[in-house]
């Protein structure tokens, strides 16, 4: 049966990530999850499995740390996992996933669609879909936030600064969705249980033969010094604080 | 030609990078893919204006043929308008060519061959510098070069557009009115709003600073409260207003990548542990639904 793949990856979670007071970043102690719009790329896989028939499935490109991913990500719906694991996803820049996400679905064949969010919470960089869709000359259709089928044709809106665009194009293709595409509900408790017993396939990167070498080159990570006032008003009541406030943004000249 | 490739779909973002290009004393060439656009462009500055020429209306049909072409003029750099357009057709570019490429960069050099960017991750908390010699690519939102201007002459290459992705419609979004991208100033609601009804207190202190509206991303998308043009984020509005001043909004930091060009923020919520504080000029602990109204009548004062 025809899969329809949703692409996700597993990232640090950004409310754990501390600065340090040199501006070293101090990623050591957050914890992982699925990529909040990566999530709706899930449900949109699921969602078109529904409608167009295949069978949703999901591929992760993650270090041994991205195992709790798995059955979070089949916890959402779809039937099949795979997970190219691999330690050297942690350089990875747009290119090396591309590459690895591009081999694995060769690899797993015969796929009517393939959806990845936008972009991913932790870099935002927005390159994987039109990336994967060059790598597999595929079609790509970004930036979606309606799909429909007519037969084998996907017909997506797209959603761009000031117009909204529909496209039609017969599968298979590759799309990003953004996250109006859908809302993702919680897993209940009886998806959460079946997830661990659904089908997860690793590959290596032996398996896959990818050139892991990245283009970019990192030199530096700092945190973002944001310098703020940070005056709060908390003495006397409310009357009075609201007083003050209000004297204050009068003398920045911003009222 | 080697040189400086740019692309937007935004003219005047185009003309912006064309500047970028000129400033570092290279050679800049302004791509484009429809007449139009090559006949506005021949009046900003470049040395030339190619417009690469197919039957496709959709400029993202020209993926593949704009990287041929790059590749055949041994481009050094190709910088795109980060628009969602640009955003596409440079990353399918970064694909056929797999090379390097930075995506909506806060700062980039370009000298001796060799590509320097900040941009930020982790939804605002930090900055990473990144390097990559060789061709590459870069996205850049428009407003961070100055336009330059000079006649170009036009060159025009037949190319095969992508034909597989095909124009059903196009349809203007209509705006609600609000455009909080231009506003001065910005009144925002964050999850701590009880009921939808109470946007009213909000809206009351909006039209005394004559402020625009927003909400953080869970108001629009998740309670459907206010339209998802007025959510204000990462994935969501970036704002640049004198005065940006919140209530009930917890300060996550995908919010706040949306606000940090704000000349001033102002916070207002219950929690005195909310982050929102730590990016604050001026905060009051407090009950918002006594703290607003007290507020709206002092400045209505």
């Amino acid at each position: 049966m025809s899969k329809i793949i949703a692409c996700y990856k597993w990232v640090a979670d950004e409310a754990d990530i501390r600065i340090n007071p040199d501006q070293s970043v101090d990623i050591t102690k957050a914890k992982g999850k699925i990529s909040d719009y990566d999530k709706n790329a899930i449900e949109a896989a699921v969602e078109a499995a529904g409608k167009l028939g295949g069978q949703a499935v999901t591929l992760t490109f993650g270090n041994a740390g991205a195992k709790p991913s798995i059955k979070d990500a089949l916890s959402r719906g779809p039937e099949e996992a795979y997970w190219v694991k691999a330690a050297e996803a942690d350089q990875a820049d747009g290119a090396v996933t591309a590459r690895a996400l591009a081999a694995a679905i060769q690899k797993i064949g015969d796929s009517s669609l393939v959806i990845c969010a936008e972009g991913a919470s932790d870099t935002y960089a927005r390159q994987i879909a039109p990336r994967i869709g060059a790598i597999l000359n595929l079609p790509v259709i970004s930036s979606v936030i309606i799909m429909t089928f007519e037969g084998n044709s996907l017909v997506a809106t797209r959603k761009l600064e000031d117009s909204l665009e529909t496209v039609k194009v017969e599968l298979p293709a590759v799309v990003a969705v953004l996250p109006e595409a859908n809302n993702p509900p919680l897993p209940g408790l009886k998806a959460v249980m079946a997830a661990g017993k659904k089908p997860l396939t690793e590959y290596s990167a032996a398996d896959l033969g990818i050139d892991f070498k990245p283009r970019n080159q990192v030199v530096a990570v700092k945190g973002y010094v944001m310098n703020r006032k940070n005056i709060i008003f908390d003495a006397g009541d409310s009357v009075s604080r609201v007083k003050e406030l209000a004297a204050a943004l009068r003398k920045e000249g911003v009222l | 030609m080697s040189g400086i490739y740019v692309y937007s779909d935004r003219l005047e973002i185009a003309a912006e990078l064309i500047g970028f290009a000129k400033s570092g004393g290279q050679a800049a060439y302004a791509l484009c893919f429809s007449q139009a656009e090559a006949d506005q462009l021949a009046s900003r500055g470049a040395d030339k204006v190619i417009y690469l020429k197919g039957d496709s209306p959709l400029p993202e049909n020209y993926g593949k043929a704009l990287a041929d072409y790059l590749k055949e003029q041994d481009a050094e750099l190709l910088v795109v308008g980060a628009t969602a357009r640009g955003r596409d057709m440079a990353a399918r570019v970064a694909g056929y060519l797999d090379c390097g490429m930075v995506s909506d960069v806060a700062a980039l050099d370009y000298s001796n061959g060799q590509l320097n960017t900040e941009r930020i991750i982790y939804g605002g908390a930090v900055v990473q510098s990144e390097t990559i010699s060789g061709f590459c690519v870069v996205t850049v939102a428009g407003g961070k070069f100055s336009p330059v201007s000079g006649q170009a002459e036009i060159k025009t290459v037949a190319v095969q557009a992508d034909p597989r992705v095909t124009l059903v419609e196009t349809a203007p979004i209509t705006k609600e009115g609000v455009d909080l991208k231009q506003a001065a100033s910005v009144v925002c609601v964050g999850l701590g709003l009880e009921k939808e009804a109470d946007l009213k207190m909000a809206r009351d202190l909006a039209d005394v600073l004559n402020a625009e509206l927003g909400c953080t991303r869970g108001i629009s998308e998740e309670r459907h409260w206010l339209p998802v043009e007025q959510y204000i984020g990462i994935s969501g509005a970036v704002i640049k207003p004198q005065l940006y001043i919140s209530m009930g909004v917890s300060g996550q930091i995908q919010h706040i990548f949306g606000v940090r060009d704000a000349q001033f923020i102002v916070a207002i919520d219950s929690n005195e542990k909310a982050p929102i504080f730590k990016f604050a000029d001026y905060g009051i602990v407090g009950d918002m639904y006594e703290i607003i109204p007290l507020l709206t009548e002092t400045l209505k004062a």
